[in-house]
């Protein structure tokens, strides 16, 4: 097995254990939030495991669980953890079924283009990250040696493309930006705002350091999915698995209570995202 | 239950801490400049200004 192979186990290993460990918290608490992120973690490491499994053999169901939950939702979901603690209860329930209606929109998307899935194009030589997506070549544009190509119409101009599972133009691809840039203004500004919060008060700087854990882990993997956007996808299960560490460990220390805490029942956390 | 900080809590950031003087603010501000390229790539993307 290869590294590219390995790491996404065990990125599930670490998910698994922090999505158990979050779950368990929201049915003690029963704080949204922790329900929020448990299922953004469920989603993160369901997409770790299918990116693993398409490592060694195809399953277009797989696939699907690795586009939709790994590459188009999780941030999303987790970042709707983190707006919970921080946003006015009315706003909470809006993007709440803004977020609900916008995956369940996605996910009949996703349905919609799986018959469509150009199965031929797979490999297990090469990460999935770096052949889901067909690419149009600009003009004078050559593809690299090896790739499989197909001369098609797309925005009515004939174009040569480097073919992927997707079809060119699939419409489930353009609703990963908005759950994405929801995501990331949440979950990484959402804990930066935390930590600049706890900084400015000069307390709590076991929160100020898990939280800044915390924006660096979500980073990691937003940082590493834009790089395969732009043709690197062999960073992307590194950059997973930094970021399921960095949020593991954040999360952890965020919620560990300092000496000086009382425990006080029904309360809200002062912070735990 | 949950945890709730006491009015008189004694966990403060230390006093002339290198680590929360200088490197913390700093990290915060290149995380959050990181974002904001990130959002704007990810926009640029859905308005069809970034090609790839």
């Amino acid at each position: 097995m290869t590294i590219n192979q390995v790491l996404p186990f065990i990125s599930t290993a670490i998910m698994l254990w922090f999505t158990v460990d979050v779950f368990q918290r929201y049915f003690v608490r029963r704080n949204p939030a922790f329900l929020f992120w448990g299922i953004g973690l469920a989603m993160f490491g369901a997409g770790s495991f299918a990116e693993a499994y398409l490592s060694l053999a195809w399953n277009k169901w797989m696939f699907f669980v690795w586009y939709l939950f790994g590459a188009a939702l999780n941030a999303a979901w987790l970042g709707h953890g983190t707006l919970y603690l921080l946003a006015r209860k009315k706003w909470r329930h809006v993007v709440t079924v803004v977020l609900v209606l916008g995956s369940l929109f996605a996910g009949n998307l996703m349905l919609q283009a799986m018959p469509k899935l150009d199965e031929a194009v797979f490999t297990t030589a090469k990460p999935i990250s770096e052949q889901y997506g067909t690419k149009a070549l600009d003009a004078g544009e050559t593809a690299p040696s090896g790739a499989l190509t197909i001369n098609t119409t797309y925005r009515g101009e004939e174009v040569t493309a480097v073919r992927g599972l997707l079809p060119l133009g699939t419409s489930v691809r353009l609703t990963t930006p908005f759950f994405n840039i929801y995501g990331l203004l949440t979950l990484v500004g959402g804990a930066i705002y935390s930590a600049y919060l706890f900084w400015r008060k000069r307390v709590m700087p076991n929160r100020v350091i898990a939280n800044v854990l915390i924006a660096a882990g979500a980073l990691a993997i937003g940082s590493a999915s834009t790089l395969t956007r732009l043709g690197y996808g062999e960073y992307l299960y590194l950059g997973e698995l930094i970021s399921a560490i960095l949020m593991f460990v954040g999360f952890r220390m965020a919620a560990k209570p300092q000496p000086d805490e009382v425990v006080i029942p029904n309360s809200i956390p002062a912070s735990a995202d | 239950m949950a945890i709730q900080t006491k009015a008189n809590s004694k966990s403060h950031i230390p006093q002339n801490s290198i680590f929360f003087e200088k490197i913390v603010p700093i990290a915060l501000i290149t995380m959050g400049a990181i974002t904001l390229g990130l959002m704007l790539f990810a926009a640029g993307v859905l308005l069809g200004i970034v090609h790839f």
